[in-house]
Parts: C-alpha cells; sequence; structure tokens
C-alpha cells in the first residue's frame, strides 16, 4: 500500500518534471540558437543573399503565417463556435448529434497533408484559384474547424448547459440567452480553444505547402497573391540546407509569435475577471 | 370553494422510445403548496419539467394537455408560459454575474424601465430573506454565496418575472438543516402570492409544508390527496408501503 502510494506520487511528479522540463527546454534552446541571429533587421526585412535565405529577414513570412492564422482562425473559431452551440444546445436529435459528432472527430483524425492535398484539389485544381493566400486560409479553415468545434463543445457543456436550460425556463429566448449568458459566461473557453486553433494553424506545413506558401514573396496585398510562411520558410530553410542559422532564427520567431497570440486570447478571455 | 390554476389531462412524456409519464390526470390549486414525492426515477422531475415545457429542451416529448387558468399551454407563447410558471432546480444555479445582474438579467430582456430595475431587486430578495444579507453587496459575484443563499437567489431570479406557480425539483437537498428551514419558512410566506409545487424526497418536509400531497410511481399518479389524510390514512397499498419505507 505505501510502496505503491510512493511508486504512483514519485511517477506523477517525475512526468510533470519532464513535461516543464522539456517545454522550458524547447523554449531555452531556440531562445539561446535564435536570439544571436534575430535582429530589428531579421524581423522587418525580406529574405535576400544568394541562395536565397542566407541573409535578410523574415518579415513576409511573419506576415503570411500572421494573415492565413488569423483569417483562417477568424473564419474556422466562427464556424466552430457556431457548430459547437448547435450540437449542444440546439441539436435536440441525439443521433444527428452523433453522426455529427463522428463527423468531426473523423475530420479531427485527417492527417493535415490530406487535408492539404484536398485544399489543393478542390481550391486550385478544381476551381481554378491560384496559389494564394485565400486557399490557403480556406484549407487552414477546414483544418481547424473540428479542432475548435470539439473544444469549444466541451467547454460549453461543462459550463452553461443547466444555466442555459435556467435561463429558458425564465422565459428568456434561446438566442438571447445564447448571447448575453452562454458566450460571456464561456468566453475564456472560447478564447483558449480560439487562440490554440490559430496557432495549430500558424503550425501547420503540410496543408499550405500545397496551396499557397512559396519560396519567396512580398506580404500579400490581396488575397489571391501567394504567401510565404514561417513554417514553411523553415522548412525550406532546413531542407535545402540553406543556413540552419537563419532556420533557428525563423524558428524562435514562430514560438514567439504563437506564445503571444496564446497570451492574447488568455488575456480577452480573461477580461472580465481584471 | 377550491380555486384551481393548473390541471393536466392525460398528459403523456416520452424519451424517444422510452415512456415516461403515462396519462397523468391532476390539478393544482391556487395558493398551495403541493408536494409530489415517489421512489427514485419515477418521473417526478419529468412531470415537473413539463408544466413550463422545459422537458422539451431535455429531448422529451409531450401529448396530453395541461391548462394554466382553462389555456392549454400548448397555445400558449412559449415566453407567456414560462414566465407564469418559474422553476428552480436541485443544484442552485447562479448566473456568473454580480447578485444584481442576476436579478435583472430577465426584466431586462423583458423590458422593464430602468428606474423600475432596482425596485424589482429589492422587492423580489426580501421576500427570499435574502437581502438583509446581501444589501450591501449587491454588486459581488453570485456565485460568491454560500449555497443556501445562491439557492435563494434562484428563487428570487424567479420572482422577478411576477410568475403565478413556481416548480421546485428537490430545492433542499444540496443544503443543510438551517437553510433547508429557511428556505421552507420562506415558501410558506411565498404561498400567499403564489402557487408551488415543490418535488421532495424528505417525507417530513412535504409534511411540514405541504397542503396537497402527490404520490408517483413508475410515470403514474398512485394517489393524491390532502397531506394529513395522505400521510395518515393512506388507501393505496403501495402508498402505505412507500410511506413505510420512507419512514424506517
Ligand atoms: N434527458 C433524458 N433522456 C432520457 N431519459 C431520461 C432523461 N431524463 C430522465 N430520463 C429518464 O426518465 C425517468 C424519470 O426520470 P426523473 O428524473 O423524472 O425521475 P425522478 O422521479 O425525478 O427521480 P429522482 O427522484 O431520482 O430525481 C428515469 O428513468 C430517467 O432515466
Ligand atoms: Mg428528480
Amino acid at each position: 500500500m505505501k510502496i505503491k502510494d510512493i511508486i504512483f506520487k514519485s511517477w506523477i511528479y517525475i512526468s510533470g518534471i519532464i513535461v516543464v522540463v522539456v517545454t522550458f527546454g524547447v523554449f531555452l534552446y531556440f531562445l539561446y540558437k535564435g536570439i544571436k541571429v534575430v535582429t530589428l533587421e531579421f524581423i522587418l526585412e525580406a529574405p535576400g543573399g544568394m541562395p536565397l535565405g542566407t541573409e535578410g529577414g523574415v518579415f513576409p513570412a511573419i506576415m503570411g503565417s500572421l494573415m492565413s492564422g488569423l483569417l483562417s482562425g477568424l473564419i474556422g473559431g466562427l464556424l466552430g463556435l457556431c457548430t459547437s452551440i448547435y450540437l449542444v444546445f440546439y441539436c435536440n436529435n441525439k443521433k444527428n448529434q452523433k453522426y455529427m459528432l463522428h463527423a468531426l472527430q473523423l475530420l479531427a483524425g485527417i492527417p493535415s497533408v490530406i487535408i492539404g492535398l484536398f485544399g489543393y484539389t478542390v481550391l486550385i485544381v478544381g476551381l481554378g484559384l491560384n496559389k494564394s493566400l485565400i486557399s490557403v486560409t480556406l484549407t487552414l479553415t477546414v483544418m481547424i474547424i473540428p479542432f475548435i468545434a470539439l473544444r469549444m463543445k466541451k467547454a460549453l457543456e461543462e459550463t452553461s448547459k443547466d444555466q442555459f436550460i435556467c435561463s429558458l425556463s425564465l422565459g428568456i429566448p434561446k438566442g438571447y440567452t445564447i448571447i448575453h449568458l452562454v458566450i460571456p459566461n464561456a468566453l475564456k473557453y472560447i478564447m483558449t480553444s480560439l487562440g490554440l486553433g490559430i496557432v495549430f494553424a500558424m503550425g501547420a506545413t503540410a496543408p499550405i505547402m500545397f496551396t499557397g506558401a512559396v519560396i519567396i514573396a512580398g506580404v500579400p496585398n490581396k488575397l489571391t497573391d501567394p504567401i510565404m510562411a514561417l513554417p514553411y520558410h523553415l522548412y525550406v530553410l532546413v531542407n535545402e540546407g540553406i543556413s540552419i542559422e537563419m532556420a533557428y532564427g525563423t524558428a524562435f520567431v514562430l514560438i514567439v509569435l504563437v506564445l503571444l497570440i496564446n497570451l492574447i486570447c488568455h488575456f480577452i478571455g480573461n477580461f472580465e475577471d481584471v | 370553494m377550491k380555486e384551481i390554476v393548473l390541471k393536466t389531462e392525460d398528459l403523456c412524456v416520452s424519451y424517444g422510445q422510452k415512456k415516461i409519464l403515462k396519462k397523468i390526470n391532476t390539478l393544482f390549486e391556487k395558493n398551495k403548496i403541493t408536494a409530489i414525492i415517489g421512489p427514485s426515477g419515477c418521473g417526478k422531475s419529468t412531470f415537473l419539467k413539463s408544466l413550463n415545457r422545459t422537458v422539451e429542451e431535455y429531448g422529451g416529448n409531450m401529448e396530453g394537455k395541461i391548462h394554466l387558468n382553462n389555456v392549454n399551454i400548448m397555445d400558449m407563447p412559449l415566453q407567456n408560459l414560462r414566465k407564469s410558471v418559474g422553476m428552480v432546480f436541485q443544484l442552485p444555479i447562479v448566473f456568473p454575474f454580480s447578485i444584481y445582474n442576476n436579478m435583472i438579467y430577465a426584466p431586462k430582456y423583458f423590458g422593464e424601465k430602468k428606474e423600475k430595475l432596482n425596485d424589482i431587486v429589492i422587492k423580489n430578495l426580501k421576500k427570499t430573506g435574502l437581502y438583509d444579507e446581501v444589501k450591501d453587496n449587491l454588486k459581488m459575484m453570485a456565485t460568491k454565496l454560500s449555497g443556501g443563499q445562491q439557492q435563494r437567489l434562484a428563487i428570487a431570479r424567479c420572482l422577478t418575472v411576477n410568475p403565478e406557480i413556481i416548480l421546485l425539483d428537490e430545492p433542499c437537498s444540496a443544503l443543510d438543516i438551517k437553510n433547508t428551514a429557511n428556505i421552507e419558512n420562506m415558501l410558506l410566506e411565498l404561498k400567499n402570492e403564489y402557487t408551488i409545487i415543490i418535488v421532495t424526497h424528505n417525507l417530513s418536509q412535504a409534511k411540514r409544508i405541504a397542503d396537497n400531497v402527490i404520490f408517483m410511481d413508475e410515470g403514474q399518479i398512485i394517489e393524491e390527496g390532502n397531506q394529513n389524510e395522505m400521510f395518515d390514512n393512506p388507501v393505496n397499498v403501495r402508498t402505505k408501503e412507500y410511506l413505510m419505507y420512507m419512514r424506517n
């Protein structure tokens, strides 16, 4: 009994320590490696040099990643939120609910490279769009909808189902209840899910390779421009053996960006508590 | 002369294929407390929830008729029905706002004038005896109240839309003796103004507060009547057995 207890406890502590050490380890490693490369110019300039990427910076890639990430977060977040609200509060038919849930889980389990291929087939080949910001955004949106919807569904169920019915029992309609009670109540979880969704989109490489990320491009002016993206740039830098130093720098920028977005979402979610 | 506010006619409720309530016919008297008792799973909560059609929000399907002041509730706008027939749940449900905002949540939706909101809050908090306890802290988060206070807030909030009938589903089962006594006394006060229907597992509670009692089993009403008669001289064998069982 005692021994079991000790083993169990130490196992918990060790797992906790491993998680913390690995997280900080990765972060500090890239911080250490990247900080030498990351200067103001690195952030604000386009890649240059021969071969391309050995000099200059990653500005267009930052903008490309931000734009595609935020846009798909916006569309996917809205669609995901609506899906989860439908599932939790409007779908009284248990069977339909089950089918939709299975569909979402299936979609969430599809490897991202396949989502990329799907985006390429439908958007580029089928609809004749060029490789562009919009194709990337739509592909990423498809990828993150189930991711966001499933998380939000869980949050809504946990925070608001009873309160929702309580509000209805006061004679207040569903729509008003959702806007004035459910969403403010679950805002924290909604924002965290959204943040994770955006980060997931910004980190994805496979889906954007086929649909719009290119080796060199400017900051996109319109939706139909091709983009640079940090993960793809990173991939090219390493894969073509262009510059491992610059790759560390790029990785560092990506990590910081992702961290910032998570923090911002967290702050918006906790706005009322402040 | 009894005045009847609510009457059910062959009320049946089912969840999918599962029939829960089978032909419930009964009356509820105005300004009385009616207690619904019966073994777990017999359909008490389902019955209560069907009286303001919240059962439909859980996926239940209702058949038969329910008359509220001689109007079939199926023909009433849902909003009016639910304003007239308020509901309090087993676990206290407070919205994650301040006490004040909990109280004005519904009146605000129904377009009460700003000047009147304060009065509504104070009047209804007083009815539940909560006002003196929280009058200096109306801006406090309602979730910081104790369990008993939260339940009284839930009742007060239900009163803000001026219901005629209040449905309570085991409102004291999560509370201690003192808070339970508090709520019981309050209900005895409230019945002068409202009609109260309460589900309870606690026979002595039914004895303390109820005028009428309905005993249910397996989705049907087995016996109903005046509290004293029911508890002292039950007619039906099943009622007798249940009362015996609960007393031991
Ligand atoms: N949402 C639901 N979907 C399907 N079946 C349900 C649902 N809610 C309740 N039931 C079933 O209906 C029956 C009656 O439940 P109900 O909650 O009305 O019983 P109860 O008398 O209130 O019991 P308790 O005293 O335990 O609260 C139970 O068999 C229960 O499993
Ligand atoms: Mg019940």
